[in-house]
């Protein structure tokens, strides 16, 4: 078995592409048209796009639960999925400027260093340095 | 203060307190990142590091999660894989990475990634040609 895929839920997949593109800066790698407002989209790593693809899911939208459990974890702060980058600081004030609003700012934890941010799609993300 | 924000607090609080600790570990790794196309071993890393290795060896583990051996190994890989992917010979790429022979870079290669780095790398040659010819 490989890891290929795991998914992010978000309310539009429209807004979130473009905050996972523009703002991020991943790179959209496939985006399959499933219904009439739900499409296959996922986006990978521009240093590494042909590691694992986020798919941008839109269950919060169409399954209650999804939405309830998303809802919770928002509200308690909790990131329900991380990124690593080179320098926790720099990406926090790049992303900072570009207007992404922080729950946690930039913080030691023993060997990393974290920061936490609202994807504005439901999710809170935590960012990683490896120290 | 959300719930996330009180358990990072706690967390650091009850896991990450002792300092010096943390500071050897960090400056072990960092040794690995700066060093690790060069022999490297446990007691190299002790003797760098002014600590007795068996206490290395548990406070890198319990630190970062793995030995410190474990992340060198998975260090050099990473960057036989940018290596590989530039054209690099394997035989090439084996030594500026830091292992001893080719063989065993093979073996060790295919066992983490799947592929043997032959086949890793006509993989991303068909793949990048694919994307021109497109």
């Amino acid at each position: 078995m490989k890891v290929k895929v795991l998914s992010i839920p978000v309310l539009d997949q429209a807004k979130a592409l473009t905050f996972y593109t523009e703002i991020l800066g991943f790179v959209k790698k496939v985006d399959v048209p499933l219904s009439e407002d739900s499409r296959w989209l996922t986006v990978v790593s521009k240093e590494e796009q042909d590691g694992p693809e986020i798919l941008l899911e839109p269950s919060p939208k169409h399954f209650e639960p999804a939405k309830t459990y998303q809802k919770s974890l928002f509200e308690a702060g909790i990131p329900y999925t991380q990124f690593n980058v080179e320098n926790a600081q720099e990406e926090y004030h790049r992303l900072s400027n570009l207007g992404v609003a922080f729950s946690i700012k930039p913080t030691e934890m023993g060997t990393v260093k974290i920061a936490v941010f609202d994807d504005t799609c439901g999710n809170n993300i935590q960012l990683v340095e490896m120290l | 203060m959300t719930f996330y924000q009180s358990e990072i607090q706690r967390i650091k609080n009850s896991c990450y307190a002792n300092t010096t600790q943390i500071q050897k570990v960090i400056a072990t790794r960092n040794y690995i990142e700066e060093h690790f196309d060069k022999p490297l071993n446990l007691d190299r890393l002790s003797n760098v590091g002014f600590i007795s290795k068996y206490h290395l060896l548990r406070l890198f583990k319990r630190y970062y999660g793995q030995t410190p051996m474990q992340y060198l190994i998975d260090k050099r890989l990473e960057k036989s894989k940018k290596h590989l992917k530039n054209g690099m010979s394997i035989s090439e790429t084996c030594y500026l990475v830091g292992f001893e022979s080719p063989s065993s870079f093979s073996t060790l290669f295919k066992k983490k990634t799947g592929s043997k780095p032959s086949a890793f790398q006509k993989k991303q040659f068909s793949q990048s040609r694919s994307i021109t010819d497109f």
